[in-house]
């Protein structure tokens, strides 16, 4: 989120700006599968999503992800096609991903740090 | 950190089935209710969902910059049901008008069984979520270590 609220001057390098704005887009995309989930139950919601391959690949860095809604998803008679079990699948796949990409930014960030730490002793 | 909004969106999920638990719970203890303060028998009710945007004052603006704003969900009203009663002959029964005839509450247990279900699923998919996203904000505070 700071790359993109401070996009001039990024903290990291090419690998560090990419990881983070793959967290980034595994937030938000979390946080549709959660509104997805909350509403599995509302009359006429139609599921949330966005185009996960698409807006990773774009390098357009500060651009907004576009929310789309999934196709081919059964329709429930009250208008909703919310699927739980489409839905959890993408919790459990985001939380995964997330777990990963956090530990290559750490560990990114410590190369970092050892770095910065071993200037100054030496 | 627009995780922390997500929590409010599960949390809006979890109040919402817990509601529509408790007014399907309500309903079944009711099953055999003649009398209710309103006058005539119980009447089933139901919640109604509706979506809902989730933000705070403090973070409306800050969310605007992050993208999608997260969609939760409240209970938009509690219906009842407006079917006749249903009409059984037991001349007995101090409810009973001129004819004999006692008015129950239409409503069957099993559909109210089924509903029920469906809510605490509903709920558990809702727990499921928020701690996926308690997960993997932990995640993000670990980098600052």
């Amino acid at each position: 989120m700071a790359a993109r609220l401070h996009c001039q001057r990024p903290m990291f390098d090419a690998i560090g700006s990419q990881l983070e704005r793959y967290l980034d887009l595994l937030s938000v995309r979390q946080k549709l599968v959660s509104s997805n989930i909350a509403n599995a139950d509302t009359p006429g919601y139609k599921t949330k999503d966005i185009d996960f391959h698409f807006e990773f690949m774009s390098q357009v860095a500060d651009a907004r992800p576009q929310v789309i809604e999934p196709e081919g998803l059964t329709v429930k008679n009250d208008g909703n096609n919310v699927s739980l079990d489409r839905e959890a699948r993408l919790l459990a796949e985001n939380a995964m991903r997330f777990n990963f990409a956090s530990s290559l930014l750490r560990s990114h960030i410590r190369v970092l740090r050892s770095a910065i730490q071993e200037g100054r002793n030496g | 950190m627009s995780l922390f909004s997500v929590l409010s969106v599960s949390a809006s999920g979890m109040a919402a089935q817990r509601t529509r638990a408790q007014l399907l719970v309500e309903n079944m203890a009711n099953a055999e209710t003649t009398r209710t303060p309103e006058g005539g028998p119980y009447r089933r009710k139901d919640a109604v969902f509706a979506s809902e945007p989730q933000s705070s004052p403090f973070s409306s603006v800050f969310q605007r910059e992050l993208g999608p704003v997260a969609t939760g969900v409240r209970v938009a009203e509690v219906v009842q049901d407006t079917r006749e009663p249903e009409k059984r002959y037991l001349p007995g029964h101090p409810d009973a008008d001129a004819d004999g005839y006692v008015s129950f509450p239409r409503l069957n247990p099993a559909e109210e069984m089924v509903d029920l279900m469906g809510a605490a699923r509903g709920y558990q998919a809702n727990v499921a979520a928020m701690s996926a996203i308690k997960d993997m904000i932990h995640r993000s505070i670990e980098l600052l270590r």
